[in-house]
């Protein structure tokens, strides 16, 4: 079959099948750069804890790090949404819990869901998570109040690397966004 | 500009190698599948193009020339009388989305490619006629409706007023929630239109230039601009499926509810960044590479000389346009990255200057103990060497991450990204204008007024764009209508600039104008013993068919 | 809060026809500020006060500084940098004045000169049989070569540059949660507990009338302490924004659903301005940012009048015992700490 096209044909049928694949690779690029942030903590994407693959409970070390909580309401969403503490300091290794307050301002039914990152970027590969509101979509009933804990725990191997040792302070950072029934996540 | 349509079949008759009958005027310029026709076609499309985005770039320009909204809100009143002020500033945004789009994809690349592409790379490799003649026709075609969509979405609701106003980057999540109507569809669309007919012209040209070459003309014999050509096709190739791809995930985020750039779905605005730029870097080389390939044969035959390193010009390109592919984040500096990332795309990106500055002294050598005339060709190309010289050293400025942090989206990289686009592959467009203009008429043009047209635009440009530098070391930043007054004495100038600009564009015109009405016939070969290259061997202009028998290259 | 507003842009007001002739000689009055400890915030700095801004308030009250020509803005016709005031700004700029403009300058000139010899020596009349020299192996190395060596020196300071700049913040940082939205600025003092403020553009006639430029002129500035490092959040809340303050070689984007963070230390006391650098929409050019940097006391009054707690630290909590005593540590070593680490 393919003897029997003309040379034309076939170069330029490969040229198309290189665009193509390139169109492909375009989109691919969706969910591989999500991979490549969580797996390298890419723009301050966080870790998460999985205890099956967890080979053994983190070392807790006497040093200390500190964690600051950041918190947006993107707008759209009638939310009041806050740290109960700006800042906690945590050793490294050792488990922590945050709270953080969401209370619905508005008069119907309201489901939030969370985006988050920690800067600096580099810390990213090292804020664990174990447990978290932003794993899951909240509802607020009208006037309602609600305390939302993330539980996580600095990787003591952040010592280890030249460009994170230094840092002194990881700000976690969440916005909170409307679901809109329309928009679910891709 | 369609005398050049009216004059050229004229002249086509005169020859003898004319052995088939040019078809009627309908048949032959709108269901045209002959490679010099279509190229005609590209050239004077991106004449007009030009003029629009030039026209664009003259309100951008008067509105500029001094502090406050002068004009802005009278403009679009022109298209929607109840324009207020909002109105007029969106409308600001529109035109510089609208004059960076149309400059890219309609009047660079398709001049570039589509029109002295078309016409010179089956001249030059000796094909009779490109691989697919009528995929060539589409491509026009599409290309020139997609023009038409763009412009037409100025005049659609985009949100705060008529048009998109998006910047030609068209970053979400301005372009996605924060432009609601038409306007920005119907931009994407065209840019979809536009690219699928730049895919398929770079598909037509690898196979024309793989598989049609005549016997004898190995790869490392064909011309610079072949070379130059073949690269961009690839580049073309690579890059912009990946723009249709990201502006398709735009599209579905605007009207499908998907969340691919949105934050609110777990999407990231960032990506699209990546993606985008993922194709504008190489966009980049594709607008200028042509331009190499123009420039070296011009260099050459006005030297009397062979390039110098012809190997070391080819693959240079080459190099060009691998690196091209990895150097995209250094357009996006500033988006918050870490740190490893911005020292590995600073030198990735310092590394292209090195294949460039190859080409550089490897034009200068081949005018090394050369014989140089300098017709107005070589007058253009002389000014290239220097003005993409300057924008270059910028761009190895800019290259340094910590440096970018004060200069990002400033009007230092305006000047830059002027400097090697306006004084750069503009520049190289004239010069193989003027180079070509008798094969393509059977005239020649006016050396007076093609040297009077060269040293008006030079100065005008430079008076145009130099002050940008200053403004944007002072920190001016860009894609802004008014500014504080401080900034009022260097936007003065550069207006100015471009009044003595636009002198010699108009001088430009006069010169096509009086040259196909009055213009002394061209030989076959205008150029001497220097223009060794096959379309010298043709009449001039060349017969409708050409190598019916195929030349033998020894 | 809202009377005191009143009486500060009244006093400002009346102020602005001197602050006006002020600014037509900039270092008129250069005076020693004084501050109640000066030794850690004025020994590495010269802090430069306009009489006016000094002579109401003592150290007690915020009054807003007048911009000095020249400094923190754009000037007439100006072609160079705004003056640096920040530590990375100086390496910066001395990286560009001392390396990269010198030698893109060299480079444009030799390619210049070369062109106008080859034009002058190889022109036809004066050469009329052209060479055949199509190859010199020596010479393509060289010019492939002495470019790679000149961007491998170009690339040590500028690494070095960036590893500065991304240096992470110390302790002692002064956190800022900086917030871009169409078409304003939003700040907040999270440690300080000054909630979110929102900062835009004044309209021409009061800016004239404060003596600031219009288009950089806002109402509420953002106000830090003098060599103190500021550790920036920046984020947007509806379109990407930029943060940038060239006078500081700062500049952030403000991206929607995610935080980033920079950093800056101002070394001088002043008014430095700043405008959004990333398109985001029909009022994009007027969003300007101001940055008044204070002496230590100035700033602690002008926290005081936000209804904030200039010593910060209030809600911080200890995880873990062991870590109480690091972060308890009397904050008001933080200023004192600063300069030493800064010049």
């Amino acid at each position: 079959m393919i003897n029997r096209l003309s040379p034309n044909t076939k170069t330029a049928s490969l040229a198309a099948l290189l665009a193509a694949s390139m169109v492909g690779l375009g989109f691919a690029a969706v969910p591989l750069y999500d991979l490549f942030c969580r797996v390298t903590g890419f723009g301050g994407t966080t870790q998460r804890y999985d205890p099956v693959a967890a080979a053994a409970e983190p070392q807790v070390l006497s040093t200390t790090i500190s964690v600051r909580f950041d918190s947006n309401v993107s707008p759209g969403l009638p939310w009041k949404f806050y740290p109960e503490h700006p800042r906690d300091t945590v050793a490294i290794g050792a488990r922590d819990m945050a709270i953080f307050i969401a209370e619905n301002q508005s008069a119907r039914p309201v489901v939030g869901t969370a985006s988050f990152n920690v800067t600096p970027t580099q810390a990213g590969k090292y804020f664990t998570k174990i447990q978290c509101f932003c794993f899951t979509e909240q509802r607020l009933e009208p006037g309602q109040q609600m305390r939302m804990p993330v539980l996580f725990f600095v990787d003591p191997k952040i010592l280890d690397d030249p460009d994170a040792r230094d840092v002194q302070e990881i700000t976690l950072s969440y916005t909170f966004h409307p679901v809109d029934e329309g928009k679910k996540a891709s | 500009m369609t005398d050049i349509a009216a004059t050229a079949p004229a002249h086509g008759h005169d020859h003898a190698h004319d052995d088939h009958d040019t078809p009627g005027f309908f048949v032959r310029w709108f269901m045209s599948t002959n490679h010099k026709d279509i190229g005609t076609l590209y050239l004077i499309f991106a004449i007009i193009a030009g003029i629009v985005g030039g026209v664009l770039s003259g309100m951008m320009r008067l509105e500029l020339a001094e502090p406050g909204i002068q004009y802005l809100t009278g403009w679009a009143q022109m298209f929607d009388p109840a324009a207020g002020d909002v109105q007029g500033k969106h409308f600001w945004n529109v035109m510089i989305t609208a004059h960076g789009l149309i400059m890219v994809f309609f009047m660079v690349m398709p001049a570039m490619i589509g029109g002295f592409g078309n016409w010179f790379v089956p001249l030059m490799i000796g094909a009779p006629d490109m691989a697919f003649p009528r995929m060539n026709n589409i491509s026009f075609w599409l290309t020139a409706v997609a023009f038409i969509m763009l412009v037409g979405s100025m005049f659609v609701p985009g949100g705060s007023g008529l048009g998109a106003g998006t910047g030609w980057t068209v970053y979400a999540p301005l372009s996605t929630s924060g432009s609601a109507g038409p306007a920005v569809d119907m931009a994407i669309f065209s840019l979809h239109l536009a690219g699928a007919a730049s895919i398929l012209g770079a598909i037509n040209f690898i196979t024309t230039i793989f598989n049609m070459r005549a016997p004898g003309m190995t790869l490392h014999k064909m011309p610079l601009f072949v070379w130059s050509v073949l690269v961009t096709a690839f580049l073309l190739l690579l890059a912009l499926p990946v723009l249709a791809a990201a502006i398709t995930m735009l599209l579905t985020d605007r009207n499908f509810g998907t969340t691919f750039y949105d934050a609110t779905g777990g999407g990231d605005p960032v990506l699209y960044q990546h993606l985008f730029w993922f194709f504008g870097h190489p966009e980049v080389y594709i607008m200028i590479l042509p331009g190499f390939g123009i420039v070296s044969q011009v260099i050459s035959t006005f030297s009397r000389k062979p390039v110098f390193g012809y190997l070391g010009m080819a693959y240079a390109m080459v190099a060009i346009g691998v690196v091209g592919f990895i150097v995209w984040a250094h357009h996006m500096f500033t988006v918050g990255m870490s740190v490893n990332l911005k020292m590995y795309f600073t030198a990735a990106t310092m590394v292209i200057a090195v294949p460039t500055g190859i080409k550089i002294f490897s034009w200068i050598a081949t005018m090394w103990g050369g014989s140089l005339t300098f017709k107005t060709p070589m007058v253009w190309s002389l000014g290239f060497i220097f003005m993409f010289t300057v924008g270059g050293v910028t761009g190895v400025v800019l290259a340094n991450g910590g440096v970018d942090t004060n200069l990002h989206d400033t009007y230092y990289v305006v000047a830059h990204f002027h400097y090697v686009l306006s004084l750069g592959a503009v520049f190289s467009l004239f010069a193989g204008f003027y180079y070509w203009f008798p094969k393509m008429s059977g005239r020649m043009y006016n050396e007076f007024l093609g040297q009077l047209h060269f040293w008006i635009f030079f100065i005008g440009v430079n008076i145009l764009f130099f002050p940008q530098h200053f403004l944007g070391q002072q920190g001016m930043p860009r894609r802004y209508p008014d500014y504080p007054d401080a900034y009022a004495f260097w936007h003065l100038i550069s207006s100015y600039g471009y009044v003595i600009m636009g002198v010699g564009v108009l001088i430009f015109f006069a010169n096509i104008l009086w040259s196909l009405v009055a213009g002394k016939k061209a030989a076959d070969n205008p150029w001497g013993e220097g223009a060794t290259t096959l379309e010298w061997t043709l009449s001039s202009p060349p017969p409708f068919h050409q190598f019916n028998e195929l030349p033998r290259i020894a | 809060m809202k009377s005191l507003k009143t009486l500060v842009i009244a006093a400002a007001l009346s102020l602005g026809a001197v602050g006006a002739a002020q600014a037509q000689a900039p270092v008129a009055a250069p005076v020693e500020a004084p501050v109640a400890n000066p030794a850690p915030v004025a020994a590495p700095t010269v802090v430069t006060e306009t009489p006016e801004a000094a002579a109401p308030a003592g150290d007690a009250t915020y009054v807003p500084l007048k911009p000095e020509a020249g400094v923190g803005q754009p000037v007439d016709a100006g072609i160079d940098f705004q003056p640096q005031v920040s530590p990375i700004g100086e390496q910066a700029i001395w990286f560009n004045n001392v390396m990269l403009l010198p030698i893109i300058t060299f480079i444009s000139l030799l390619v210049l000169g070369l062109l106008l010899w080859v034009i002058v020596r190889y022109r036809a009349k004066a050469n009329p049989v052209p060479s055949k020299t199509t190859h010199n192996t020596l010479i393509e190395i060289i010019w492939t070569g002495v470019p790679v060596l000149i961007l491998a020196a170009i690339a040590v300071p500028s690494i070095k540059l960036l590893a500065a700049q991304y240096e992470p913040p110390s302790k002692e940082a002064l956190t800022i949660k900086v917030t871009g939205y169409q078409w304003y600025w939003g700040y907040a003092y999270p440690d300080q507990g000054i909630g979110e403020y929102v900062s835009k553009m004044l309209p021409e006639d009061q800016a004239k009338a404060n003596g600031e430029p219009y288009q950089l002129a806002v109402d509420n500035r953002m106000v830090v302490p003098v060599g103190r490092q500021v550790k920036l959040i920046v984020t947007g809340a509806d379109v990407i924004h930029s943060f940038a303050v060239p006078a500081f070689w700062t500049k952030m984007d403000a991206v929607p659903g995610r935080a980033n963070e920079t950093t800056f230390t101002a070394n001088k006391v002043g008014v430095y301005y700043g405008q959004c650098s990333e398109l985001c929409g029909v009022d994009h050019g007027y969003m300007p940012i101001a940055v008044e940097v204070l002496p230590v006391d100035k700033w602690e009054a002008w926290v005081r009048s936000k209804g904030g707690n200039p010593s910060g630290e209030v809600a911080a909590t200890a995880a873990t015992p062991a870590a109480a005593p690091a972060t308890e540590a009397a904050p008001e070593a933080a200023p004192a700490a600063a300069p030493a680490a800064t010049i």
